[in-house]
């Protein structure tokens, strides 16, 4: 195997993005191109009772309006069909499209969407999730039990996906307990926020469509639109320009299939570009709210002898990939804890706001959150030092987790140290100010994926992959084991990627997969080409093909530097007869066995594959005249397995760092109680600026992972997303004498805590 | 739509007798279009070119800022800096760097809004605009010139050309300072949660000799804090800094809104009138307190 990846961090995009030379969605022309706007319910729950497109039909420049009379009539949606591309007698959330229009420009555009004519029988506004759980609560979905949905989703009226983890017996393990702690948390939902709103351009020829988008997910974007326009993939085709950010946000099937029918109905190209607004308020995709209760036993010398929970998920109107988010939140409700006893039963629950779905860990950091300022309580019951706590219950290499999974080598107890270390936790601090820490975990995800590599006669070479690359950095990598794989220089390797039709299958820049699984298919196929290279040069420099070393370029033989020929006269050789060229899949690895527990709604989450841990360890100071905290300093440790490129690695930890900073502080999305969200614009929905940006120091614990990704890696991208909030929580909670139960922790907030 | 460039001051009066609105920056006028607060307006002067217009001049009355400044000049300017810190202050605060090196301090104040961070320093230094048009100049003191959440009393044809600050008292023995702080989530790309500015002036014993207070986003427009002469004459300890802050409490009237309730907004500006009262006696008492105050005491210092 080749030696570590150099530390150099080459960005095949950098230059493009930087210069601005690079083309993103919405910068794409096409001739005799017109601008789609859609009209959006607007009111959060209401029976359509009256839709006339007439006006805007005939108004002059106009030439497409589409509703759901013009499109097949198919329910969609990765685990519960309960979607359809516009609204069918009923709106269930204030950004359903009801139509869409495709016209001259936007202008036109936007004024026959205001021709349209839409009137609503209004329905009760369902938000409060406990309510909407409840027996005689009105229903989001009347029609739910006539819904198709995958085999393990457990649904009940709003309760749109069930799932528990038990093991042994909670009762008796709280009842054998010296302390009990109860909590409750709630988290606010908020949004991925990525800085580039959303585009998509759609182009026919024949009955062939083209189609330029904004997405994470190119290959889910193609299934999509094939399932709601009753398309086979061969005639669909999805291609991603630059993308400006994605925090999972732009994952999922969104606006393809609505721009594609446009295309097709005005018989020209469409393009649709999202304002800030829309980007915020309509699309299926925003980071669940939450409620946590959670109660832990405690033995007076610190051991957990139980732990029983209850969450509620805001799945918002429909069922986008959240299906898997109750058996997700009761996995961080349990969290990376040695506990015999255990039962947590986890709801995802209708309401009238924003589909929820994945952004960047989804249910991680408000789940953990609870969990870790709710452990910060059990601790300070039994008089410990919350790290101390953590360290004696925290599982450790060998230890069998909460859903009944025996690790491996794990790092988690060393990350607890590095962390710690990291911001010299222990040390005397001014009364303003304190460090918390919180530990998390993250599964990485085992799925298939594919690459071809080639190199052409010049000796110049691609890679050829159905990767996706959302700004992590993850596909510019692949170019670097390429490169080790092959001795040459990651400069040497064009990318070829997000093209649907050029490349074989990935499942897009999503669940932390992308070097995970797709660098494993890159090395498989630079493995092929690393054979043939090494069949042509034993023929040339007459030595035995076990005997070729390929580096720096060329290909010698073992133990005589002399002999040896450059890897572009080899390609020049292979030009004249059988060509270079590999592909590569690799085998996903498993998932682990589980032991002594069961799940109902096992969506198949209660199983880690290589598992990451992670501690984030954060000093923090408190205006105790206002409530603003601010971050002052952040430890983080990670054991994501072997890190291939550190630069990039810790550009991951840094940004995933800020987004839990944001969540912990000034995020958040609020509403009004007609489920309208008020604050739509990046003035009144605070991220946090590079100003804000405390010291970050990381450190990661390497730990070469058995069936994981490439030379023993794991996933990375989601990982540092899980802990920052909660640590952040514990600081506070340090400093006002209790944890601010709902987050985001604002200012005031945390003022109003410091008064009670 | 029309749009003209003026290249003269009498081109511009002359284009907003004819109806034009003016703009500089356009940090509010073209932001508010894009957001659909306000549509563009039919016809626009562009008034960035008028170089006279960015002038910063010291008079024997005080200061002359053109209304051209921009945020990025008055935060770092030597005669701001040096006798007027609380404007300072505000400049600094002002949205991003992209923000500061456009926005003017024209438009800041006239656009009016009981948020905008200049307002508050420049009413307690006792500051007036300069209104011109083609019919002539008027001098309006800044305490008569807001009406409301962006109105203000200017004709639609009269263009503010310059904002005059008196100078800081003289007598012997007096210092005179001033300061600016905000109550701010986060510290770029942020508008104030409420603020307050102070100017004040101290005797050589330490007593107070003058003490004026201004306070943000708690009332309509930027208002005066009313009722202080009762510490003219005491030390401004910490007993008496507790009662200005009580006072701008008192007389703030904050609604609730995404930002903060109305509740919250009451204490916090009585926080920040403490603080800037604090900051601008410290200051008067030679104390070097780096611009802004913000990122020196209180909230978010660095130490």
């Amino acid at each position: 195997m080749p030696a570590a990846t150099t530390p150099r961090f080459v960005r095949a995009d950098g230059p493009d993005k930087v210069t601005g030379s690079g083309r993103y969605t919405a910068d794409l022309t096409l001739t005799g191109m017109l601008a789609a706007k859609f009209r959006y319910a607007e009111i959060a729950h209401g029976r359509i009772t009256r839709l006339d497109v007439s006006a805007a039909r005939a108004m002059p420049g106009v030439f497409a309006v589409l509703t759901a009379d013009d499109v097949p009539d198919v329910r969609f949606g990765p685990f519960v069909q309960d979607r359809t591309l516009f609204a069918r007698d009923v709106v269930r959330y204030e950004g359903e499209v009801v139509a869409a229009v495709a016209a001259v420009n936007a202008t036109v555009a936007q004024l026959a969407v205001d021709a349209i004519v839409v009137e609503y029988e209004p329905l009760p506004v369902i938000t409060d999730l406990e309510a909407a759980l409840a027996g005689d609560s009105l229903l989001v979905h009347d029609g739910w039990a006539g819904y198709g949905a995958g085999d393990p989703v457990v649904r009940d009226r709003n309760d749109a996906s069930f799932s528990s983890i038990t093991k042994g017996d909670v009762d008796a393990g709280l009842a054998e307990a010296d302390h009990v702690v109860s909590s409750r948390y709630v988290a606010d939902g908020c949004h991925a926020a990525p800085i580039e709103p959303r585009a998509v351009l759609a182009q026919w020829e024949g009955n062939k469509v083209t189609i330029w988008t904004s997405t994470q997910v190119p290959f889910d974007a193609r299934a999509g639109v094939c399932e709601t326009l009753e398309m086979p993939a061969s005639r669909v085709r999805i291609i991603v320009p630059h993308l400006g950010g994605g925090f999972g946000g732009k994952c999922g099937f969104h606006y393809e299939a609505h721009i594609a029918a446009l295309a097709r109905a005005a018989k020209r190209p469409v393009r649709l570009v999202f304002s800030r607004r829309e980007e915020f308020f309509a699309p299926d995709r925003r980071r669940e709210g939450m409620i946590i209760d959670v109660q832990t036993g405690v033995r007076s010398d610190g051991t957990i002898t139980a732990r029983k929970a209850w969450i509620a998920i805001d799945n918002g109107a429909y069922t986008t990939d959240a299906g898997f988010f109750s058996q997700l939140a009761a996995m961080h409700v349990s969290g990376p804890y040695k506990i015999p006893n255990v039962h947590i039963d986890a709801h995802l629950v209708y309401t009238n706001l924003q589909p929820s779905g994945s952004v960047r860990a989804p249910t991680a950091p408000q789940a953990c959150w609870a969990l870790e300022s709710h452990t910060d309580e059990v601790a300070k019951a039994v008089g410990m030092d919350p790290v101390a706590f953590r360290k004696l219950n925290a599982v450790d290499t060998g230890d069998i987790g909460p859903s009944g999974q025996t690790y491996g080598e794990i790092g988690v107890q060393r990350c607890i140290d590095e962390a710690t270390a990291l911001v010299d936790y222990g040390q005397a601090l001014p009364d303003d100010e304190a460090i918390g820490v919180a530990i998390g975990w993250w599964p990485s995800f085992s799925v298939p994926s594919g690459a071809y590599l080639k190199i052409d006669g010049d000796g110049s070479a691609q890679i050829i992959t159905g990767a996706q690359e959302c700004g992590t950095g993850a596909v510019m990598t692949l170019r670097q084991l390429a490169a080790d794989e092959l001795g040459m220089n990651a400069e040497d390797f064009e990318l070829v990627y997000q093209d649907t039709s050029v490349a074989p299958y990935d499942m897009g820049a999503t669940g932390s997969q992308t070097l995970f699984n797709n660098g494993r298919a890159v090395v498989a196929a630079a493995g092929q080409v690393a054979e043939q290279l090494r069949s042509l040069a034993a023929e040339f420099l007459e030595a035995a093909p076990a005997d070729i070393v390929l580096a720096d370029g060329h290909a010698h033989v073992a133990g005589s530097p002399t002999s040896t020929v450059s890897i572009a006269e080899l390609a020049g050789i292979a030009a004249g007869s059988e060509l270079l060229i590999g592909h590569g899949s690799g085998t996903p690895p498993a998932a682990p066995p589980l032991a002594g527990s069961s799940c109902v709604g096992d969506l198949g989450m209660a199983a880690f594959v290589a598992p990451q841990f992670s501690c984030h360890a954060v000093r923090v100071r408190l205006d105790r005249d206002t409530g603003v905290v601010r971050v002052m300093e952040v430890g983080t440790a990670h054991d994501s397995g072997t890190i291939i490129n550190e630069m990039g690695a810790l550009g991951q930890v840094e940004g995933g760092v800020m987004m839990g900073i944001g969540q912990a502080l000034t995020e958040g999305a609020q509403y009004d109680a007609d489920g309208h969200q008020r604050n739509t614009g990046l003035l009144e929905y605070k991220l946090q600026t590079c100003a804000d940006s405390p010291v970050i120091r990381t450190h990661f614990v390497q730990i070469v992972t058995p069936d994981a990704g490439p030379r023993g890696a794991k996933g990375l991208a989601e990982a540092p997303n899980v802990a920052t909030a909660a640590a952040i929580s514990n600081a506070i909670a340090k400093l006002v004498g209790q944890p601010v139960r709902q987050l985001p922790m604002t200012a005031e907030r945390v003022w109003k805590a410091m008064q009670s | 739509m029309t749009f003209t460039i003026a290249t003269t001051l009498d081109d511009a009066l002359a284009a907003m007798a004819a109806g034009a609105r003016p703009v500089a920056g356009g940090s509010d006028l073209v932001v508010a279009a894009r957001h659909g607060k306000a549509p563009l307006p039919g016809s626009i002067v562009a008034i960035d070119r008028l170089g006279d217009l960015a002038q910063i001049t010291g008079t024997a009355d005080g200061v002359r800022i053109g209304a051209l400044a921009t945020h990025a000049t008055l935060m770092r300017h030597p005669l701001i800096v040096d006798s007027y810190p609380g404007l300072a202050d505000a400049s600094a605060l002002v949205g991003s760097p992209a923000t500061r090196n456009v926005g003017t301090l024209g438009g800041n104040v006239m656009n009016s809004s009981p948020a905008m961070d200049t307002g508050a320093p420049l009413l307690a230094l006792g500051a007036s605009v300069e209104l011109r048009s083609v019919t002539g100049t008027r001098i309006v003191p800044l305490g008569e010139l807001w009406t409301g959440p962006g109105r203000n009393v200017a004709a639609a044809d009269e263009l503010c050309t310059a904002v005059l600050i008196p100078a800081p008292a003289t007598a012997r023995g007096t210092a005179s300072s001033s300061a600016y702080v905000r109550l701010e989530y986060r510290r770029a790309m942020e508008i104030a949660v409420v603020g307050a500015g102070a100017s004040i002036t101290v005797a050589a014993d330490g007593t107070v000799e003058s003490i004026a207070i201004a306070l943000t986003a708690v009332a309509p427009t930027i208002i005066s804090v009313t009722g202080l002469d009762a510490f003219v004459g005491k030390p401004l300890d910490v007993a008496a800094l507790a009662a200005v802050g009580a006072i701008a409490s008192e007389q703030a009237s904050p609604i609730s809104d995404l930002r903060a309730s109305d509740s919250y907004r009451r204490h916090c500006v009585g926080v920040m009138a403490r603080r800037a009262a604090e900051a601008a006696a410290r200051r008067a008492g030679g104390e070097l307190i780096a611009i802004p105050v913000n990122r020196a005491f209180g909230i978010g210092a660095a130490r």
